[in-house]
């Protein structure tokens, strides 16, 4: 991948001119599958996009020293790791792409979630050091059977390049990592039952609780982006190898369409579980769940 | 698998959210808009003490009060009805209606005070009432 390709995936497509719409696309559609589900309206189509300008407009409490100054950097480092890990994706046939793109993917996906573990810490509020604390466990629960997964379909395809990944044909294993990742999705975007780390009845907005204006418009940017990313890295592995670029986007965006759908039926259809059950949950049947696909992906390799 | 097909049929029937101008039915009982009947009213202002939202005003004149009521900053916690007396204010079903200017509902009745008894007057009639006083107190009675 030399550097215009990689400009051009960045900033245009899959990158951020496509992914910020669909960012707020991706998160009205969450919010208006849930309401219908539930009995409700749900927000109007531009509510997102509305939501972001006018957070945009507002003024922020001054805050001075380190503290004030990082507080800052958090959502702008999410936002530019999120809208990375979404230019990475091959989406488009033959679009490049590099011998470990696939780790540098994971990389780029987990450090928002870092970002809100120290953005709650360097609040110094209680609510968002309570909800700092709990995504750190939540990230240590779910990242073992989420690496674990990719690593069995890496395995068992002999690659960690993306494009390559994209263009053999799907293994049974690749489906077993594909599910266990989807079990990862709800805890990875905060979504219920996995929602403690924003459990707004007991914690407010958790580390987002002291942030407000163009810092929160950041954060609520990085979270849809990270819904593109994340549904789209399962529709990447998901999809069959198609060769012509139009259909090729077709399908992507219908695929990941659908796991935000079935992420929004996931998230209506539960309450939130205790921070003890999600530990439990993931530590006790979707490990061995992921061992399973991995020992599956390692012998296949060996024999091989 | 039942919440599946909770969520199933409800979004098969649609939303149940009404659209603002609508109202759900009022239920048996429902503490809705204060009336006022002026003709029994004392002007005692016990109603303007219990109301802890300040949705009833008050204010005194020669010969005359004011008595006023503001639905859109009445909680309708019924304790000014409970604390009339004379049955002066009574509690309808009925909603308050749409507004959109602060006070715009608001009613005010000026009420002319009803001539009440002078004390001496009072006391002479409370004097004729009262039994008359024992010629012959009771031993022991008044030491």
């Amino acid at each position: 991948m030399n550097l215009t390709t990689a400009l051009a995936r960045l900033l245009i497509f899959p990158g951020l001119l496509f992914a910020v719409p669909a960012a707020w696309f991706f998160l009205w559609a969450e919010r208006k599958a849930v309401a219908l589900m539930q009995g409700r309206i749900g927000p109007p189509f531009m509510q997102p996009f509305y939501d972001f300008i006018k957070l945009l407009g507002k003024s922020t409490p001054p805050r001075g020293g380190i503290a004030g100054m990082l507080m800052k950097l958090w959502p702008l480092l999410a936002v530019s790791a999120a809208a990375g890990a979404v230019g990475l994706l091959p989406v488009l046939p033959s679009s490049g792409g590099f011998e470990g793109d696939l780790i540098l993917l994971l990389a780029l996906l987990e450090l928002p979630s870092m970002c809100i573990i120290a953005a709650g810490f360097s609040s110094r509020s209680i609510f968002g050091e309570i909800g700092s604390a709990r995504e750190a466990v939540l990230s240590v629960a779910y990242n073992v059977v989420f690496l674990l997964a990719i690593v069995s379909i890496a395995a068992s395809q002999h690659t960690f390049r993306l494009e390559a990944l994209a263009q053999l044909p799907a293994s049974p294993l690749r489906w077993l990592g594909v599910i266990a990742i989807l079990i990862c999705l709800p805890a990875k975007l905060h979504i219920n039952p996995f929602s403690l780390p924003n459990a707004e009845q007991e914690i407010y907005s958790g580390p987002m609780t002291e942030y407000a204006g163009p810092e929160l418009a950041m954060w609520e940017l990085s979270h849809g982006l990270e819904w593109v990313a994340a549904t789209g890295l399962v529709a990447t592995l998901a999809a069959p190898y198609i060769g012509i670029w139009w259909l090729a986007i077709l399908v992507f965006l219908a695929l990941s369409c659908l796991v935000v759908l079935l992420l929004s039926v996931v998230a209506a259809a539960t309450a939130r579980l205790a921070i003890d059950t999600t530990v439990r949950f993931y530590w006790q049947v979707t490990l061995i769940f992921a061992v399973l696909a991995v020992s599956s992906a390692l012998f296949m390799r060996l024999r091989s | 698998m039942n919440i599946l097909t909770m969520l199933w049929n409800n979004l098969r029937g649609g939303s149940r959210t009404m659209l603002f101008p609508a109202r759900p039915k009022e239920t048996k009982g429902f503490r809705g808009l204060v009336r006022f009947d002026p003709a029994l009213c004392t002007g005692c202002a016990i109603c303007k003490m219990r109301c802890t939202s300040r949705a009833i005003e008050f204010k005194t004149g020669k010969g005359i009060f004011t008595w006023s009521y503001d639905p859109g900053q009445c909680t309708f916690c019924g304790r000014c009805v409970e604390g009339c007396k004379t049955h002066a204010l009574s509690q309808d079903a009925e909603c308050p209606p749409v507004y959109t200017t602060i006070g715009e509902l608001k009613q005010s009745y000026d009420v002319v005070r009803k001539p009440t008894p002078k004390p001496a007057a009072a006391t002479t009639q409370a004097a004729a009432a009262a039994p008359a006083p024992a010629a012959n107190p009771a031993p022991g009675g008044a030491q």
